[in-house]
């Protein structure tokens, strides 16, 4: 597809220019690898803020080192679902081992950033623009995946959070919602006129601010004439009453609606960053996470099949535990797939191991599978994107063969 | 003072456009009258008002009922082992006078700089003892300073229990040995994001082992008793004596306490701390990516001041960068800038925090509930999007119709007080385009409001003015 010269504008008017970042606009004309097939499949992201422990998501109980490093938080064998012998699920990801067993859930272990910041602000930012260690690349990896499937519809990306998420920072329009079911203006007594007369408004406005008025319009004209966006869980699937679950809830009215929608972001703000009272913290968030996605795989049921859900966090923790019963910010963390068509049931990624001269700086699990190859997997099997040009300066792998 | 050494290098054409630019950018933007005020009693003289603030007796009156607002942090420890529901009234008086403040002090640099710099050293009011300390932790560590020298607000932040518990310092120690066993104590998070976030900033230089030098001078300084007291409390036997390198600083071995001070004095005295939190204020008060030239000149007052905030705001208020903004396309408004601004402009009453606070939630922007310690987005651009787009929308539609818990407005009133017509759209839109926007009101938002029709179930003046309050020009400033 063309590159959109007015959205060189836009990006201009954002403050983040697109020239000059260091690749040009050509470069980033990601080849639309559009098959019949890959065309309804869908790629949610659900990106756990804060430096989610992959230690005690995926906890390798079987490495004779793990329980001496994590010492009074380190979970035993009894506390955990066993999953290889040597991996083990958290306890709270319990309701995922029949998902596992079934092959619809995949594990990566030690995946992260070889360019380690331990800022949560920088990892994030290098994860979400697929650029480490740079501060300057304007785009998010995820806009530049959807600029390469072919329509501008605002439901093509979905963004469940409270900001445009860094991932989809760039010229394509992303539905950027909370909630969707009371998507509409409220103006009691006086809806039509108001209606006409602010959009009117918006509609006059050149400036960001104007676009951004217009897609909220777009957006209210889909939802309004979509009842099953308000429509109840199918398959007797109950979602736990925290915002990764009512994400995921809406999610699957989403891709139950045929909107069109390709990708969608769940933005998972919780506490994440356990300095302090790990066990407590991670029983708390890892229970709602697990009940979330085995939640969301029952009640899309057969849509699964299209469906591929990665889970993950900007960076990991220490392997050693901290003064305070917590861990501070480490390397490697553990990634989660789960999809109806992945080849699952298995620890994808080399396990670096956790004795001191194993560790990264003698303090981190070490990286052994760049975050970019597994993003990568999921651009090109989901999105039907040739993955060669979408992290600038850094060629993917062939992937880890998740994904079909 | 006079206006030419104030802005020593421009010029200035004083007229309702640098008036509002000055309402909109020191403060959370006009009232009714607020433009005619500013320049009848003359634009210097007001930003010396603002830079200079005495206290606000109309505001002291509005806050009276808020009989929590002074509690010290163990009176409110003590209400919460009476009974835990009596927290949540304590809260809501905490936020209730920070909208009250926002909304009707005549000090609204001083308001905005509170936000700011509570924003710079966030603490999230959902974590435990947070919770209870919250208040004291704004009265007493943020706003005295919020125009004094940077050193004495960093200071007061570090040793404050609210940020001891939000970044886990209080249980950091030094690490031992026990049976031959090393037993880990120290904790990273307060070292950590002191040198990321407070002061030098991440680009800065400094590496991991600085972070674990850092948060090894500030062990041992702890909270005497989370449960009932909750004061600072040093304990020597938790401190790592060690010697510590810190980014160019070298302790000695056998410090205590000290450790940690002079830590703050060398990090708030160093150039790049001078940079960031130059670049952080002309972020928020000038432009999302402001002119180099203008930190550049901000940092050089912050360094040759020793930190004066006072100082470097002159500097930065006095630039040709700041005024010219008063001529750009505007920046845009964050939620709760945008908020503030829509209250004030309707001249509401302001009884309690409930509506706005569910409005700001719904915008992504929840009173004092930022999670991570990075705080909240200063650059408006990243607050630009349909879900909060359509929150504002609604805000504004709902408060002109008297929707919003806790505020009460008059829409005929506030018309009639723009000496406009409260029958007429024309008439409306021309009393709001010169009491709120300057007259810089764009033609279609003009257009909109007068083709308004006659009649219906809801009065014009409500219609009127939540269009303008909707509308694109109110989202930015």
């Amino acid at each position: 597809m063309a590159w959109d010269l007015s959205r060189r504008v836009f990006l201009k008017g954002f403050g983040f220019a697109a020239v000059g970042v260091g690749f040009s606009p050509s470069s980033l004309m990601v080849r639309a690898a559009e098959g019949a097939e890959a065309g309804s499949r869908v790629f949610v992201h659900v990106f756990l803020r804060g430096g989610a422990d992959g230690l005690g998501l995926v906890p390798p109980v079987g490495d004779p080192d793990y329980a001496p490093l994590r010492g009074g938080i380190a979970l035993g064998r009894n506390e955990v679902v066993d999953l290889d012998g040597f991996f083990a699920l958290h306890g709270g990801l319990a309701p995922l081992k029949p998902l596992f067993s079934d092959g619809k859930l995949a594990v990566v272990h030690a995946v992260g950033n070889y360019d380690l910041s331990r800022s949560h602000f920088d990892a994030q930012d290098f994860m979400e623009t697929g650029t480490p260690a740079n501060k300057t690349t304007a785009t998010g990896w995820l806009d530049r995946s959807i600029a390469a499937i072919p329509g501008r519809e605002v439901t093509q990306a979905v963004s469940f959070s409270a900001q445009l998420t860094r991932s989809f920072l760039g010229g394509e329009p992303v539905l950027v919602a909370q909630t969707l079911a009371t998507f509409d203006l409220r103006a009691r007594n006086w809806r039509p006129e108001a209606g006409t007369l602010v959009r009117a408004m918006y509609d006059a406005d050149q400036s960001d601010v104007g676009r951004i008025g217009q897609e909220t319009f777009a957006a209210m004209d889909v939802l309004m004439r979509t009842p099953q966006i308000t429509a109840a869980p199918l398959n007797g699937a109950v979602y736990p009453n925290a915002s990764v679950g009512t994400s995921l809830r809406q999610a699957a009215q989403v891709i139950r609606a045929g909107l069109g929608t390709r990708c969608i972001f769940v933005n998972v703000g919780g506490a994440f960053d356990t300095h302090s009272t790990q066990l407590l913290n991670n029983q708390l968030e890892f229970s709602r996470l697990g009940d979330a996605l085995a939640a969301f795989a029952q009640d899309l049921g057969p849509l699964l099949d299209d469906v591929v859900v990665l889970v993950s966090t900007e960076f990991g923790r220490a392997a050693f535990v901290n003064g305070s019963a917590g861990t501070d910010h480490g390397s490697a963390h553990a990634a989660l797939v789960m999809g109806g068509r992945i080849r699952g049931g298995r620890v994808y990624g080399r396990w670096p191991g956790l004795s001191k001269s194993q560790l990264y700086q003698e303090r981190d699990l070490a990286v052994t599978t760049d975050f970019r190859d597994l993003f990568a997997e999921m651009a090109r099997a989901q999105l039907g994107v040739d993955p060669g040009a979408l992290f600038p300066g850094y060629t993917p792998g062939p992937g880890l063969g998740i994904v079909a | 003072m006079s206006l030419s050494a104030l802005m020593p290098t421009t010029s200035v054409e004083i007229g309702p456009r640098t008036a509002l630019h000055a309402l909109n950018r020191l403060g959370f933007g006009p009232s009714p009258g607020d433009i005619h005020q500013v320049l009848s009693k003359g634009l210097q003289r007001y930003i010396e008002e603002q830079l200079e603030p005495t206290p606000d007796p109309e505001v002291q009156q509005r806050l009276q009922g808020l009989r929590t607002l002074g509690y010290p942090i163990a009176q409110v420890l003590t209400l919460y082992r009476t009974d835990p529901g009596l927290i949540g009234p304590v809260v809501d008086e905490f936020n209730t006078a920070k909208v009250i403040r926002a909304v009707h002090s005549r000090n609204q640099l001083e308001e905005v700089l509170a936000d700011f710099w509570f924003n710079h050293f966030n603490v999230n009011l959902n974590e435990n003892f947070v919770r209870y300390s919250i208040m004291a932790y704004e009265r007493d560590a943020i706003r005295p300073h919020v125009l004094g020298r940077f050193r004495d607000l960093l200071g007061a932040v570090a040793a404050h229990p609210a940020m001891l518990y939000y970044l886990d310092n209080y249980l950091s120690t030094a690490s031992r040995v026990v049976n031959g066993k090393l037993v880990q104590g120290l904790n990273e998070n307060y070292g950590r994001e002191l040198l990321e976030l407070h002061t030098v900033s991440v680009d800065a230089g400094y590496t991991q082992e600085h972070v674990f030098d850092a948060a090894r001078c500030f062990t041992g300084w702890g909270i005497d008793n989370t449960g009932t007291t909750g004061g600072f409390l040093y304990r020597s036997g938790n401190h790592d004596t060690g010697a510590k390198s810190v980014f160019g600083l070298n302790l000695p071995a056998g410090g205590g306490r000290d450790d940690g001070e002079k830590l703050l004095d060398y990090l708030a005295a160093h150039p790049s701390t001078a940079h960031f939190i130059s670049k952080k204020l002309a972020r928020r008060f000038v432009a999302d990516d402001p002119p180099g030239s203008l930190v550049d000149k901000m940092a050089g007052t912050y360094l040759g001041s020793g930190g004066d905030i006072r100082q470097v705001l002159r500097t930065m208020i006095g630039s040709t960068e700041f005024w010219a903004e008063a001529f750009g396309s505007g920046k845009p408004r964050t939620p709760s800038e945008f908020t503030f601004a829509a209250l004030r402009a309707a001249d509401v009453q302001v009884n309690s925090a409930r509506g706005v606070s569910a409005a700001l939630s719904a915008m992504g922007m929840p009173l004092f509930q930022c999670i991570p310690p990075t705080g909240y987005s200063d650059r408006g651009a990243d607050w630009l999007n349909p879900s909060s787009q359509l929150a504002r929308m609604n805000f504004a539609l709902d408060l002109t119709s008297g929707g919003v818990a806790g505020v009460t407005v008059d829409a005929r009133a506030m018309v009639r007080s723009a000496s406009g017509n409260p029958e007429d759209p024309r008439s409306i839109a021309s009393a709001v385009n010169a009491e709120i926007f300057g007259k810089g009101l764009s033609a279609a938002t003009m257009g909109a409001i007068g083709r308004l029709a006659a009649g219906g179930p809801v009065s014009m003046a409500v219609r009127g003015l939540g269009l303008a309050l909707a509308s694109p020009d109110m989202q930015v400033r």
